[in-house]
């Protein structure tokens, strides 16, 4: 019988199999408390590593700047400093499974955008980021397309989804449309889990793909009509969709986009606004609680109640959800203001048929400066998805009476 | 109208980095001929809606040069 395949990943154009997962795990000797790994593999080895070797694990975009860095509190002379570690000594696939899922204290760090200039920390349990995996010989067979940044928590689920029931993870995160539907054809992909976004990048096509059985799309707002689209080019999926957020993981589910509340013990609607119960949160400092309940932020509108059905509209804060990536507005103007000949900068998101959102900044400059040299400035300091795409050059910004930028 | 396209996608090829095309053939695909990704569509349509009022990916999908320049001569 041939390896069961763990990862193929086009960036590197390399093949894991589980065997290959086990020996590199056993023959680890030190762990680095942080991943900030470019390559795929390697993130999923350190992640894994971490787990069977109880040691709490940071999780790093790899292409965070050292003043996002900073930003986050991070010690850039830390970024390398490593742990030893016992041989881990897993003997094959099962008893790696078996492993992984023993109750442990291990905790793995994210960061998602704070609303209010700076940075979330949020602090997982295998629990916590596992409540949505199942597990059964129902799911021995998936084969998983990779489609999110492995530090996004929807990757993460997709992640711990397809070891857990060791199935094998093609990597789609970035690639092109050509390759992605090369990719599903070659390894015969049976999942994709993916932003409106990622999806909107496939269509149209005139072939279709009838390996895929199960499509899944999350954070950001969903659209009946790219449903209808992607049922035609994968006439055997069923199609659902998940409301995920960095604190919570997946906790809703809908087939359209109506979300029906089935315990209204966890999960809430008042005012408009989306709570979940505490008990469902990763543990962070910065969250603020409402009693035992955590406003979303995310805004909707009630269709129905007994059971709440609800549809979402938008984000209650300055949150502008790009493609599926949080861009906290604050960050960008900052960054803007650093370059010498800005004044002022106010940075916003305009309503976009592709990636949900764009973002457009106004400034205010001391002297003529090209849009290209300041794309090229922010680029250094800055994410690719928080870079203001459309820089419009104004003598003034407007200002509220409290001397706030004024947001609509 | 293939003139202001051809200016319009050029912005966004120098605001990434990418050479200026010579030319711009209906048949080229935007995504493996231009190189672009979504947050470089997205740009795109915001830059032609702002000369041209329309939103080229509004209630459907464009694959070439050739899908803009009908959603734009509709």
């Amino acid at each position: 019988m041939p390896e069961k395949l763990f990862l193929q990943d086009y960036k590197t154009g390399k093949e894991y199999t589980y065997a290959n997962l086990i020996k590199d795990l056993n023959s680890l000797t030190e762990l680095n408390i942080y991943s900030r790994e470019e390559d795929l593999y390697s993130v999923f080895l350190h992640l894994t590593a971490s787990i069977l070797c109880k040691q709490n694990l940071i999780l790093l975009d790899s292409d965070f700047s050292d003043s996002e860095l900073s930003a986050l509190e991070i010690d850039t002379e830390k970024l390398t400093s490593v742990r030893n570690i016992e041989p881990l000594g897993i003997r094959d696939q099962a008893n790696l499974i078996e492993r992984l899922m023993q109750p442990s204290d291990w905790q793995l760090t994210l960061f998602t955008s704070g609303t209010t200039g700076l940075p979330k920390k949020v602090v997982h349990t295998l629990t916590s980021l596992t409540r949505a995996v199942r597990i059964s010989d129902r799911h021995t067979s998936d084969v998983w397309g990779f489609a999110y940044n492995p530090t996004h928590i929807a990757g993460l689920q997709v992640f711990f989804q397809a070891l857990l029931n060791g199935n094998s993870l093609i990597n789609l995160y970035g690639a092109s449309r050509n390759l992605i539907f090369d990719l599903i054809k070659c390894y015969g992909i049976t999942n994709i889990s993916a932003t409106p976004t990622f999806y909107r990048m496939l269509l149209p096509s005139s072939e279709t793909y009838p390996t895929v059985r199960k499509l899944t799309s999350g954070g950001e707002k969903f659209d009946p009509y790219l449903a209808e689209q992607l049922l035609q080019i994968f006439p055997e999926a069923k199609l659902r969709n998940v409301y995920a957020s960095t604190e919570a993981g997946t906790i809703l589910e809908a087939k359209e986009d109506i979300f029906t509340i089935t315990d209204e013990t966890l999960c809430k609607v008042e005012d408009g606004e989306l709570y979940i119960h505490r008990i469902l949160l990763g543990e962070s400092d910065d969250v603020t609680l409402d009693g035992d309940w955590y406003a979303t932020g995310d805004l909707v509108e009630v269709i129905s109640t007994n059971p709440t059905r609800f549809r979402f509209l938008h984000r209650k804060n300055e949150m502008i959800n790009v493609g599926g990536y949080k861009v906290n507005p604050y960050e960008v103007e900052t960054a803007l203001e650093k370059h010498p000949q800005v004044k002022q900068a106010y940075v916003y998101g305009k309503a976009n048929s592709l990636t949900g959102n764009i973002l457009i900044a106004d400034v205010v400059a001391e002297s003529n400066i090209q849009e290209k040299e300041l794309r090229t400035f922010l680029a250094s300091s800055l994410q690719p998805f928080k870079l203001p795409r459309v820089i419009n050059f104004v003598d003034s910004i407007e200002l509220t009476r409290s001397g706030k930028l004024k947001r609509t | 109208m293939l003139e202001l396209l051809l200016k319009i996608v050029n912005t966004v090829r120098e605001n990434k980095g990418l050479q200026p095309m010579p030319e711009l053939k209906p048949e080229y695909d935007l995504r493996t001929d231009l190189g672009f990704d979504s947050l470089d569509l997205a740009e795109l349509t915001v830059r032609v809606e702002k000369e041209t009022g329309i939103d080229i990916f509004a209630d459907s999908f464009v694959l070439t040069v050739n899908d803009i320049l009908n959603k734009l001569n509709k």
